[in-house]
């Protein structure tokens, strides 16, 4: 099947193309982790694109606080010169939030995994689904 | 030295951030991402959580200078740094459509911190759209809050002294505040 097209100055948010393959890499999260509770794709200025698992969760706000979160870790980084912000885990008493940068987009991962996952696994399939989903928006 | 802490708020695109970078002493801490909403402002970059700088006012009187995001999706950031503040310097760009209507909800937005602390509106982009008038955003704040007197300034944010001027006038009622409050009760 012909994947939708959408010219390249469309949103994120958007645009088709953005969100099938946002749809495709959470699915295939899922498929690594079943401790995955929420995920999110998101703008850099905090518009969801798209979502998984989303019955409890209000995405549009998540999206808008993963937003300011990753934000505001940036300007840590920036400010105390340690270079590039790479990613950011708020670890919880039932729960963990991992989000990191989809390289060379304006694109967020946000994913919330359950304390049956360790800290380690699910970086590691945070930064597997970031690729992928370079990949896939190339 | 005293300290007071003033919030900047507005709708996105009326020059919170560019306000706070003509005022403030220090580098700017800015956390802008790239702005997908150009049909609301057509600007490259947007904040999304916060700006921060700080200015000393007569030597004696340091003011941290707070920005909030203007997108309503943000709002759980106004919470945040509304409980921290006690001056609101409210921006308003008045090419924005319905901007007195658009006024009045930000303030209502903001209630909490005008009750308890003082706010000064700043109409900004009075070059790009000349209505509506100061009147006008003065007869509907009357209408609005008939409580309280809350003056309206026509400010260009890229002028420091223009903003300096706003910000001193803020700190003097946030000051007047202070010292017209009934002293607690000796127990």
């Amino acid at each position: 099947m012909n994947q939708p097209l959408a010219p390249a100055t469309v949103p994120s948010h958007l645009n088709p193309v953005h969100i099938d393959a946002g749809n495709r890499t959470l699915a295939e999260m899922q498929d690594l982790a079943s401790s995955l509770t929420f995920a999110a794709m998101l703008t850099d200025d905090g518009f969801e694109i798209v979502h998984l698992n989303g019955a409890h969760t209000d995405g549009g706000r998540f999206a808008s606080m993963s937003s300011s979160v990753q934000a505001l870790s940036d300007a840590v980084a920036h400010e105390l010169k340690i270079g590039t912000n790479e990613y950011v885990i708020i670890a919880s008493e039932l729960g963990h939030v991992i989000q990191l940068r989809v390289q060379g987009h304006p694109i967020v991962i946000a994913a919330l995994f359950d304390t049956h996952e360790t800290l380690g696994k699910g970086l590691s399939i945070a930064r597997i689904a970031a690729r992928r989903m370079a990949e896939l928006i190339a | 030295m005293s300290e007071h802490v003033v919030l900047f708020a507005g709708p996105m695109g009326s020059g919170k951030t560019t306000a706070i970078r003509s005022l403030s002493e220090i580098d700017v801490v800015s956390t802008e991402a790239t702005n997908t909403d150009r049909a609301t402002a057509d600007k490259e970059t947007t904040t999304v959580a916060l700006d921060y700088g700080e200015i000393t006012l007569d030597d004696v009187t340091k003011v941290r200078l707070y920005g909030v995001p203007g997108q309503k999706r943000f709002d759980f950031m106004w919470s945040i740094l509304a409980g921290r503040a006690r001056g609101l310097l409210l921006l308003i760009n008045n090419d924005a459509p319905d901007s007195v209507n658009l006024l009045i909800e930000y303030l209502s937005d903001f209630r909490e911190l005008h009750e308890r602390g003082a706010v000064i509106i700043g109409v900004t982009k009075s070059d790009v759209a000349s209505t509506p008038t100061v009147a006008e955003y003065s007869a509907a704040l009357t209408a609005a809050v008939p409580e309280q007197l809350i003056p309206v300034f026509t400010v260009d944010p890229r002028n420091a002294e223009e903003m300096r001027t706003l910000l001193l006038s803020l700190v003097a009622s946030v000051e007047m505040r202070e010292l017209l409050a009934p002293a607690p009760e000796k127990i």
